[in-house]
């Protein structure tokens, strides 16, 4: 077997080493995705105190402080490319099924982070100067950047459900109440990540834009200190929506990551009076403990999400991948046919007349153009013995580019007017399309003829072969005489019995002259004209 | 197909994407590497000596540049891959599989020039005076980071229209290093580079306050690198379309001027000459320092700039026809062998679809007829009135055992249409589906014992 006839059983690298590489690239997109969401909620919180307290040096600082995001939201951007490269080999499954499940909101992304990141550099921009503009900047550009998270954690929590899948697709993706085993661990998931968000971007401004202004480092040590409290009481009940995916190497990982929560909540408590020294001199404007501290943090949560995470997809993409193995087998036989047919199809060009006749036109009016295509016995209408055709050629344009309402006939504007006049001059070639009437040149039409065309034949043909306001109202109407016309033989054929599927009766109840006449009446108006 | 298939109501998935990707195109070619190579030649020139107003045009631009294109770019950039990843699971799937390695790499060069570019910028105002040599070094590490990172995407780009060996030989060298590949990274770059530094002429010709001898020369040393580009884009095109399979490029005029359009045969090659002579008079314009004249033409050749860009596009999306990756899947992201494997024995290919969507509303043979043309149709028709090609219009006047005859040969009929996958009984399902869609759309008449004048009269008389 030839693994190749399905491409997602080609892995270019170990599973543990996606693992890897999975873990670090994402690690560092999720940093900066945290640090950009940190920056912006704090910057506006910050624009909004200071607003408030008309403290016009705060929104300096405030717009070199929030100078740093568009960095930082551009590393979180290209970051975020190679986890995503690596989940869509890593876990393929999971990954197309559930973005597919929840594609609106996974294609709302896009937008809101343009919107997001257009407005929150406006935001940056007019707080000095502009407020109002800012506040609009801020709230509406803030508002939309925090609604990524909500999709990104929705689409991974349910990436991990494989037992929601079926339920969440039926709602269509937009009735979240109706999941309600879905729900508690989304939102709690979250708020976890906002909380890790305003935590690392607070500690990131803490030790990048106070050097300058120490004034500010204990706003940003509070922020630090309440969001490290709130992940651990977010945490907590988290910890339960998972607890039967635990197993002793997550539930380490977590403690360990707890641990050091508890250990920033230590180094950063609020002094019982201000005559209570600290521990030891600081240099920087927070402790340097918070420097192992926090990435020990992140890296040990991270390294329990990532354990979490394999314990539901490992066996869907183990699962997926047998699947496509057995599969593979059983189309493998058929890749050589394929190429074949491939091949021959490059070698198909559309750029003349015959071909176009044999591959689009002969299904159904056959290669000698007498309606016998393979496909034409599946019409109810049979297809037009073309070969009996002595039409105008713009009229056949018309009928070509067009089709014909009502019949198989299918319009042909699918290809360019140089192809269809390929097309046509093939058919002129071939069965002589737009020669001279048929019309034997020694027969007159007696009066009865005449009389059952201007009685019968013109309701729909018209009394100069034009189709009438009634004959436009058939489906398929019946064809424009003054343009159309066809071999005598066949003219007589349709007229003696009638055109199957259509309202073109038989009229073999007529004398065998009056037949002759009316077809030679037919053949008349296109050679009057 | 293993994955849940979404198609977009109205907008259609081709436009969905194309929104983005021309958006991204715009920005990553004129902006990132166009706009921006010029500006760091500008600022080059300050450092050479050749006068402060070079810089100083770099540093009035660079800040909005810097924006754009990591607000706009880089996410429209992201958001084909998230847009495909919903679309064309199976197609974006298979070429990740494939070409993880130059994906990787190129994530690699892209981060480099991100990193590159936001130190250029935070930078600019403490290394513009002390250290000009280390910005324009950082410059230049960002043009060379921004082009490799184009010529590794330009491979893949490339495969996905011309395979040529690869379907037989399957080595990746066959991928990767086909035959488009190396006109389309000199297109791309003189694309970009042409549109940046004509969007540059634009500014200086508009926007720029200096002498008139630093407007003017500015104005030529853009306008000049435009006719060059200009040229070589021309070249490159030249040579690249001339490597295309001809069974392909046959519909170049069909796919860019929709069926209406494409009857008027001399309407594109007309539209294009005029464009390309547009755009050389620019040039020159602006190669002849006559600022006046260039604030006007370069409105026109800014559009037709975007109008080749989504051409080129449209182009290279559209002509490969029934494939989404020539030689091994067809554009609705069945596999070439799947298809024959179903067909050896008229199988179903329901059974093989792993989501149905059934919202209950439908009763079975539609809820089948409906998924078997998400499946077949979904990729190219919409179904909903009005909707970008929308498959009601198309099979307008149709009676349904034509739909069904029709569906059989799809391929014959336009050759750019994937056949249709799946058993005899399910393509009729599929053909009623759709008579049923253009009957609700009022596209397709149900037919009725007409009314003679006679019966008409009857009629008449009876009252």
């Amino acid at each position: 077997m030839n693994k190749w006839t399905d491409l997602f059983l080609l892995h270019p690298l170990s599973d543990g080493w996606l693992d890897g590489l999975l873990f670090v690239t994402f690690g560092l997109h999720l940093l900066f995705a945290l640090l950009i969401v940190g920056t912006a909620v704090l910057g506006l919180v910050f624009f909004l105190q200071d607003w408030l307290n008309n403290d016009q040096p705060g929104q300096s600082w405030n717009s070199k402080f929030m100078h740093t995001h568009l960095g930082l939201k551009s590393l979180a951007v290209v970051l975020g490319i190679a986890p995503l490269l690596l989940i869509q080999i890593r876990y393929s499954y999971s990954f197309f099924t559930t973005t597919g499940l929840f594609a609106y909101a996974w294609l709302a992304v896009i937008p809101l982070l343009i919107v997001a990141f257009l407005l929150i550099d406006g935001f940056n921009h007019s707080m000095e100067s502009r407020s109002w503009l800012a506040l609009l900047c801020g709230v509406i550009g803030v508002g939309a950047l925090l609604t990524v998270p909500a999709v990104f954690t929705g689409a991974l929590a349910l990436m991990e459900r494989q037992h929601l899948w079926a339920q969440f697709g039926q709602s269509g993706g937009q009735d979240f109440a109706t999941l309600p085993a879905l729900a508690p661990h989304w939102l709690l998931r979250y708020l976890h990540v906002i909380g890790a968000a305003l935590v690392l971007g607070a500690a990131f401004q803490l030790f990048f834009s106070t050097r300058n202004n120490p004034e500010k480092a204990p706003r940003l040590r509070n922020w630090v200190f309440g969001a490290t409290l709130a992940q651990i009481l977010i945490g907590i009940p988290l910890l339960f929506t998972v607890a039967a995916e635990l197993t002793w190497t997550i539930v380490a990982a977590l403690t360990v990551g707890a641990l050091a929560a508890l250990l920033v909540l230590w180094v950063l408590r609020p002094r019982q009076s201000a005559s209570e020294a600290a521990p030891r001199p600081v240099p920087l404007p927070a402790p340097r403990s918070l420097l192992w501290l926090l990435p020990l943090a992140f890296a040990a949560m991270l390294v329990g999400r990532q354990f979490i995470q394999d314990e539901s997809l490992n066996p869907l993409q183990a699962a997926n991948d047998a699947y496509r193995t057995e599969r593979a087998k059983t189309m493998d036989p058929f890749r050589q046919p394929s190429l074949d047919a491939y091949a021959l199809k490059l070698k198909t060009v559309y750029d003349n007349g015959d071909t176009i006749y044999d591959q689009a036109c002969a299904p159904c009016h056959g290669l000698e153009g007498k309606g016998d295509g393979p496909v034409a016995a599946r019409l109810l209408i049979p297809a037009e013995d073309i070969a009996a055709i002595r039409a105008d050629r713009e009229y056949v344009y018309t009928l070509v580019r067009d089709g014909v309402p009502g019949s198989g006939m299918p319009y042909f504007r699918l290809y360019d007017r140089e192809k269809i006049e390929m097309v046509l001059d093939t058919m002129g070639k071939r069965f002589d399309m737009y020669g001279k009437a048929d019309v034997p040149p020694d027969r007159e039409p007696e009066g009865e003829a005449m009389f059952v065309w201007a009685e019968t034949c013109s309701v729909c043909h018209g009394v100069a072969g034009e189709i009438t306001e009634f004959g436009h109202t058939l489906l398929p109407p019946p064809p424009d005489l003054q343009k159309f016309a066809m071999t005598h033989a066949r003219a007589l054929e349709v007229i003696t019995n009638g055109y199957p599927g259509t309202v073109m009766p038989p009229f073999r109840h007529l004398p065998q002259e009056v037949l002759e006449d009316l077809t030679i009446i037919s053949n008349t108006f296109r050679v009057e004209k | 197909m293993i994955f849940p298939i979404l198609h977009i109501p109205g907008l259609g998935d081709g436009m969905t994407i194309a929104l983005d990707a021309v958006l991204h195109v715009v920005i990553s070619h004129g902006l990132a590497i166009g706009l921006m190579t010029m500006l760091i030649l500008f600022q080059t020139l300050t450092y050479m000596g050749k006068g402060p107003h070079w810089a100083r045009i770099t540093r009035s631009l660079l800040g909005p540049v810097v924006v754009v294109i990591t607000s706009v770019g880089a996410v429209t950039g992201v958001g084909i891959w998230f847009i495909t990843g919903i679309l064309a699971p199976e197609g974006i799937g298979s070429l990740i599989h494939l070409f993880f390695w130059p994906w990787f790499i190129e994530w690699g060069a892209f981060t480099s020039e991100v990193i590159l570019l936001l130190f250029y910028y935070y930078l600019w105002d403490k290394l513009a005076e002390k250290h000009p040599g280390r910005l324009t070094a950082l410059g230049w590490g960002y043009v060379v980071m921004a082009v490799i990172s184009a010529i590794l995407i330009s491979g893949i780009l490339g495969f996905m229209l011309t395979p040529a060996g690869w379907p037989w030989g399957q080595t990746f060298d066959q991928a990767y290093y086909n035959p488009t590949f190396v006109p389309q990274v000199f297109l791309r770059l003189a694309a970009g580079l042409g549109i940046g530094s004509l969007l540059l002429a634009a500014w200086i010709a508009w926007r720029f306050k200096g002498t008139q001898q630093e407007r003017g020369s500015a104005l030529r040393l853009a306008g000049g690198v435009f006719l060059g580009c200009v040229a070589v884009a021309g070249v490159s095109a030249w040579v690249y379309f001339s490597r295309i399979p001809m069974t392909y490029l046959t519909h170049w005029k069909f796919a860019v001027a929709t069926s209406y359009m494409s009857q008027l045969p001399d309407f594109l090659p007309t539209l294009n000459a005029v464009g390309v002579g547009v755009l050389c008079l620019t040039g020159l314009v602006a190669v002849l320092r006559w600022p006046i004249i260039s604030r006007i033409l370069c409105i026109p050749a800014i559009l037709l700039c975007v109008f080749m860009v989504m051409e080129f596009e449209r182009i290279r999306e559209f002509v490969r026809g029934p494939y989404l990756l020539p030689g091994y899947m067809y554009a609705n992201q069945v596999p070439l062998v799947e298809k024959l494997a179903l067909d050896e024995k008229n199988e179903n290919y329901l059974p093989r679809m792993r989501w149905v969507d059934d919202s209950g509303k439908l009763p079975p043979d539609m809820v089948a007829g409906q998924a078997l043309f998400a499946a077949n149709c979904g990729v190219c028709h919409t179904t909903v009135k009005g909707g970008l090609n929308n498959i009601g219009i198309r099979v307008a006047g149709r009676t349904l055992d034509s739909l069904n005859a029709i569906v059989d040969i799809t391929e014959n009929l336009g050759p750019f249409m994937t056949p249709f996958t799946g058993s005899e009984s399910e393509r009729l399902l599929l053909a009623n589906y759709i008579y049923m869609l253009g009957t609700e759309q009022g596209y397709i008449k149900i037919p009725q014992a007409p009314k003679t004048p006679a019966a008409h009269a009857a009629g008449r008389e009876a009252k």
